[in-house]
């Protein structure tokens, strides 16, 4: 079974953040997605985006996760042996592979991160294959270890993701992504699709396997409760900007923009 | 002697802003100074209101320094909670200071003895060990071994209240903060964590608390430390 020590990533350098990401805006013609965003992120961080529909996260994770070219700013990966380099100068098939191998990608809805008619085994098979492993045997069994670690049924491993229901598909979904070493993991509003129920399962295993593996993770999400049980720092955004950042537990229990103390208030008990 | 000062607050003020109530202004906290050394039970004292809880949370940085400084001794270094970096915030909670509420934040599906065991597994100890030294702690405050493999979500207010307990001692954190932690404890429990509290001191933690219990506050406090409830701002 792979453990958090085999998969331990060497580092250029220790001491510098993972992620910068540097006054980063992006324009849809007229309309803001988001503005003038900065931060850095270190390893085994996990950050939260938060804010109301239409409020830019999106548009920034895609900006953050090599998706969508900033009309401004820079975002700059701390790269193996080369140090922080501004993603957007990478060749673009240096962007994939860095795509592929360092980083994954969770979204909402996980039709858009699997390949749904091909077997579940597959899906999380592929991203082996795309980094150059060939040998069969050994693919097939990594492959069970991650769904057993996501806590899928193994014998389900030949079924296509279509036959699954959506807490296996997400699930799914992270083993496909988890299963190269990921240092840095995106998430579109990973557990939004889900019941309450299955949520709690999913966030729970997102904790677990976020601290035993020490990845950096930005999760967006709406849901304030997501944040503060997954997140150590948490961003407000409101109108494509940053309003408020800081310590999740801060932002949370002592809010001090006149927006963040409006979401704050609004829900029951986050 | 200043090698056994962990904590120097100086000059603390806080303010809550409340935007949606028309900007209303209420001060708390107006200059704190506070000195809290290595075998020491620091009280805080005063009315309900006066902003024991505040400037306690202030103290683990989880309410922002507005004005003013909230030094901890960290790893042998002065971290100035007011200006520190998130990450190096996250570091002194990981291994310096604990705070132990007076709710437990339950999480969903986390059993009772996994959450007391979390501090010492985040930090590197072998689960074995960690889990051991959990249910010690667990059985000490007389918690039933038989909830021990449950989450918390369904257990009493006084049996949360000790599992919050057992995780804040488990790691004996250097500066431990303790925000009425016998509240929703019977008389015998009361005593057991009053135990803790001085075995935690004796053992060299600078301690903070807030303790409604007379009873508790004498037995534990080495020192009080007096809070006013502030005047209105006009
Ligand atoms: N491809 C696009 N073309 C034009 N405008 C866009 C595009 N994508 C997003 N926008 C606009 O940018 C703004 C931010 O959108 P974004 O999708 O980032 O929001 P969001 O915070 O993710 O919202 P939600 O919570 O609803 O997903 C919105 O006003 C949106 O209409
Ligand atoms: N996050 C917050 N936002 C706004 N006001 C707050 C916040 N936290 C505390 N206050 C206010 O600050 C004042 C002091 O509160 P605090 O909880 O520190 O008092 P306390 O001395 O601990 O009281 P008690 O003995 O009742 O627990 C109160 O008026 C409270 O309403
Ligand atoms: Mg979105
Ligand atoms: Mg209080």
């Amino acid at each position: 079974m792979a453990t958090a020590s085999a998969s331990a990533p060497e580092f250029s350098s220790t001491h510098g953040p993972l992620l910068r990401v540097n006054a980063v805006t992006r324009l849809y013609g007229e309309r803001t997605g988001c503005r003038n965003v900065s931060f850095d992120l270190h390893q085994g961080e996990v950050l939260a985006i938060a804010g109301e529909s239409g409020s830019g996260k999106t548009t920034l994770l895609n900006c953050i996760a090599g998706r969508s070219r900033p009309t401004a700013g820079t975002v700059e990966y701390n790269l193996r042996h080369e140090g922080l380099r501004d993603i957007y100068r990478l060749s673009e098939a240096r962007l994939r592979l860095l795509a592929r191998t360092d980083w994954g990608f969770v979204h909402q809805n996980p039709r858009d991160g699997l390949r749904i008619d091909v077997s579940a085994g597959a899906n999380v098979g592929e991203r082996l294959m795309a980094i150059g492993d060939r040998h069969y045997g050994r693919i097939r069994d990594t492959t069970g270890d991650w769904m057993r670690r996501v806590e899928l049924d193994t014998s389900r491993i030949d079924d296509a993701p279509a036959t699954f229901s959506g807490g296996m598909q997400q699930r799914l979904q992270i083993a496909r992504n988890l299963v190269t070493h990921p240092r840095l993991m995106f998430m579109d509003e990973p557990t939004a699709s889900l019941d309450v129920s299955v949520q709690a399962r999913l966030l729970d295993l997102l904790r677990g396997l976020a601290s035993e593996l020490g990845l950096a993770a930005i999760v967006v999400t709406h849901d304030l409760a997501v944040a503060r049980l997954l997140a150590h720092r948490l961003l407000i955004m409101k109108s494509g900007e940053v309003v408020e950042s800081g310590l999740t537990d801060q932002v949370l229990d002592d809010p001090q923009h006149p927006y963040t103390q409006l979401l704050v208030s609004s829900v029951l008990q986050a | 002697m200043t090698a056994d000062l962990m904590v120097r607050v100086r000059g603390l003020r806080k303010t809550f802003v409340l935007h949606h109530q028309n900007g209303a202004r209420l001060p708390v906290l107006d200059g704190v100074d506070l000195d809290v050394r290595r075998g020491e039970c620091v009280v805080l004292h005063g009315p309900s209101g006066a902003g024991k809880s505040t400037l306690l949370r202030s103290l683990y940085a989880n309410y922002r320094i507005q004005q003013g400084s909230v030094e901890i001794r960290h790893a042998g270094e002065w971290v100035n909670l007011a200006d520190a970096a998130p990450r190096e915030l996250l570091a002194v909670r990981a291994q310096t200071v604990g705070y132990v509420s007076q709710f437990l934040r339950v999480i969903p599906r986390v059993p009772a003895l996994e959450l007391v065991a979390q501090p010492l597994l985040g930090a590197g100890v072998a689960r074995r060990d960690a889990e051991s030294r959990a249910g010690a702690l667990l059985a000490r405050m007389n918690v039933p071994e038989k909830l021990w493999s449950l989450p918390p979500a369904t257990f009493s207010g006084g049996e949360q209240q000790r599992v919050n307990i057992a995780r804040g001692f488990i790691s004996r954190f250097p500066v431990l903060l303790l925000d009425e932690p016998t509240a929703a404890l019977d008389a015998a429990n009361r005593a057991v964590v009053a135990d803790m509290i001085d075995d935690a001191r004796r053992e060299g933690a600078a301690i903070v608390g807030i303790f409604h219990d007379d009873e508790v506050r004498g037995r534990v406090a080495t020192r009080l430390h007096p809070l006013a409830a502030l005047p209105e701002a006009a």
